[in-house]
């Protein structure tokens, strides 16, 4: 028998009025795995993610996190030990340094009392310092977070993560706002640090070159329905026009 | 199309209102009564004093302690207000809620800074006096109690537009909802809050002043005495001690604003 999978979802649906966003999927993810999710937009990425992220209900079907219920994950804490989230670089808090924005990562697990003494007495220094080490921005650490460039706060989002060590990581667009560069090297890296801390990863992406390149597995979504999910070697170029090949006698169809 | 019919609308608004603003001035009645006759004489009084202040050692050292009386109700009532408006602008922001209780809450309290605020502090000032009489205590709550009801509304507001995405980022981390508070809404609405406190404490530094007719001393108490003794010299060394708190406040203001924006 196969070890319990990390996600489990069967026949998952969600309608925004009558249009369905996302129809009947079903797919597991096992532990360790490194997933990358595309498709065009609108495809209904960023609502799967939603879901699998338990801040949106599925109105059909059931979702199992590591074989229960998501409604098992009541408190905040056990939420955030499970789950880390990572978004585009606007969800820093900008006005505060660096450290404190790394710490944040810390406060499922903090209690009030500790995280007001981190202002004046940082707690956990050394484990900020050491994750500002491995994402490369360890002579940043009191900078104001505002002052750095989309791909440093992007790095800064990773180094939160660190702190976080929740067991899987989920990543919508993480990188939609860097120019290519630059998203290569915060995918590469988020890649490798999964990868060393045993995590497991699911990432929305644009960038069909870097799914290829970093992932094991990609899900591809069209019009809320998945479109294909293979080992990454197995994808053809020919599956990825098609899917996203615009269909034209359709679009004519719906603007009528 | 509908656009159109809106801005359509809009100028027949504006058109309509500068009728109505034209049809206004024939009400007026255009006579030589429409001075007093004697006014022009006073008005060049006054004119002429601004140019000659009062500047002898007693007025100054009355202008002085008047001033720091001012000052001192300004900076005593506005700390109080700080703190009146900080407790209920957060509970008022309805950040630290959820479901049925949150719209409880959030409208009864901003129902009761409204009322704080719809009061003017000169009024407030009345009623203190009627109620404790000419104690500094008086002007303090008199300035604490709508100024309280202005910034609560204003930091309520300003918690309410902070931006969702750090804040989900932060739910996400797994932080409570007072967590939230200072690791997000605070941080994220700090310089504007502060921005805004220091040009609400320029404009207590101007009510104190006025507060202080009803006989509460400081400078608009002096200014009412020298009024109407005649004395316009005295009136404009007031004035002038008046200007330069307020200048004061807001040099102090852009120095903090600078360096919290940088």
């Amino acid at each position: 028998m196969s070890p319990t999978p990390v996600f489990e979802l069967k026949n998952i649906s969600k309608y925004y009025g009558e249009v369905s966003s996302l129809s009947s999927l079903s797919f597991r993810i096992d532990r360790g795995e490194v997933v990358a999710l595309i498709g065009p937009s609108g495809a209904g990425k960023t609502t799967l993610l939603n879901i699998l992220s338990a801040m949106l209900p599925p109105d059909d079907g059931t979702f199992f996190i590591d074989g229960k219920p998501v409604s098992s994950l009541t408190s905040r804490r056990q939420r955030a030990r499970k789950l880390g989230i990572i978004r585009q670089q606007f969800d820093l808090v900008g006005p505060l340094p660096v450290v404190h924005n790394v710490l944040a990562g810390r406060l499922g697990e903090w209690s009030l009392f500790k995280s007001l003494l981190s202002y004046l007495f940082l707690q956990d220094k050394e484990l900020a310092m050491h994750a500002l080490h491995r994402v490369g921005l360890k002579d940043k650490i009191y900078e104001k977070t505002a002052h750095l460039s989309g791909g440093e706060q992007q790095r800064v989002a990773l180094a939160r993560l660190l702190v976080q060590k929740p067991e899987v990581i989920l990543a919508d667009e993480p990188v939609s706002s860097l120019d290519p560069a630059r998203a290569e090297d915060i995918i590469g890296m988020l890649v490798r640090l999964v990868k060393e801390e045993n995590q497991t990863l699911i990432a929305s992406l644009h960038s069909v070159d870097l799914a290829r390149k970093y992932f094991t597995r990609i899900i591809a979504l069209r019009d809320g329905q998945i479109f294909f999910d293979l080992p990454v070697d197995q994808v053809t170029s020919q599956q990825l026009s098609d899917l996203y090949k615009i269909m034209e006698m359709k679009e004519d169809a719906e603007v009528c | 199309m509908q656009k159109f019919v809106d801005l359509h609308k809009r100028n027949l608004l504006s058109g309509l209102l500068i009728l109505v603003f034209v049809w206004s001035l024939f009400s007026v009645n255009w006579g030589p009564d429409l001075f007093h006759s004697g006014g022009k004489h006073t008005i060049l009084q006054m004119v002429k004093s601004f140019f000659q202040p009062d500047l002898s050692p007693e007025i100054l050292q009355l202008a002085v302690t008047s001033a720091w009386r001012t000052l001192a109700y300004a900076v005593t009532g506005m700390t109080l207000a700080i703190l009146l408006a900080v407790v209920l602008g957060v509970l008022a922001s309805g950040i630290l809620y959820n479901g049925k209780q949150r719209i409880w809450v959030k409208s009864s309290l901003r129902g009761l800074l409204g009322f704080m605020r719809a009061i003017h502090e000169l009024v407030w000032a009345w009623l203190f006096v009627a109620a404790v009489g000419l104690s500094p205590f008086a002007a303090i709550f008199a300035i604490a109690i709508p100024y309280g009801g202005i910034l609560g509304r204003i930091f309520a507001d300003m918690l309410n537009d902070v931006k969702p995405e750090p804040i989900q980022a932060l739910q996400s981390n797994g932080a409570s909802r007072l967590q939230l508070l200072c690791y997000g809404y605070f941080p994220l609405a700090a310089a504007d809050m502060i921005s805004y406190t220091m040009y609400r404490f320029e404009c207590a530094i101007r009510s104190s002043a006025i507060m202080s007719f009803v006989g509460l001393g400081g400078l608009g108490y002096q200014i009412h005495l020298s009024l109407d003794d005649l004395k316009y010299h005295e009136v404009w060394t007031f004035i002038f001690f008046l200007i330069g708190l307020v200048i004061l406040v807001d040099l102090w203001s852009r120095f903090l604003r600078k360096r919290l924006v940088s």
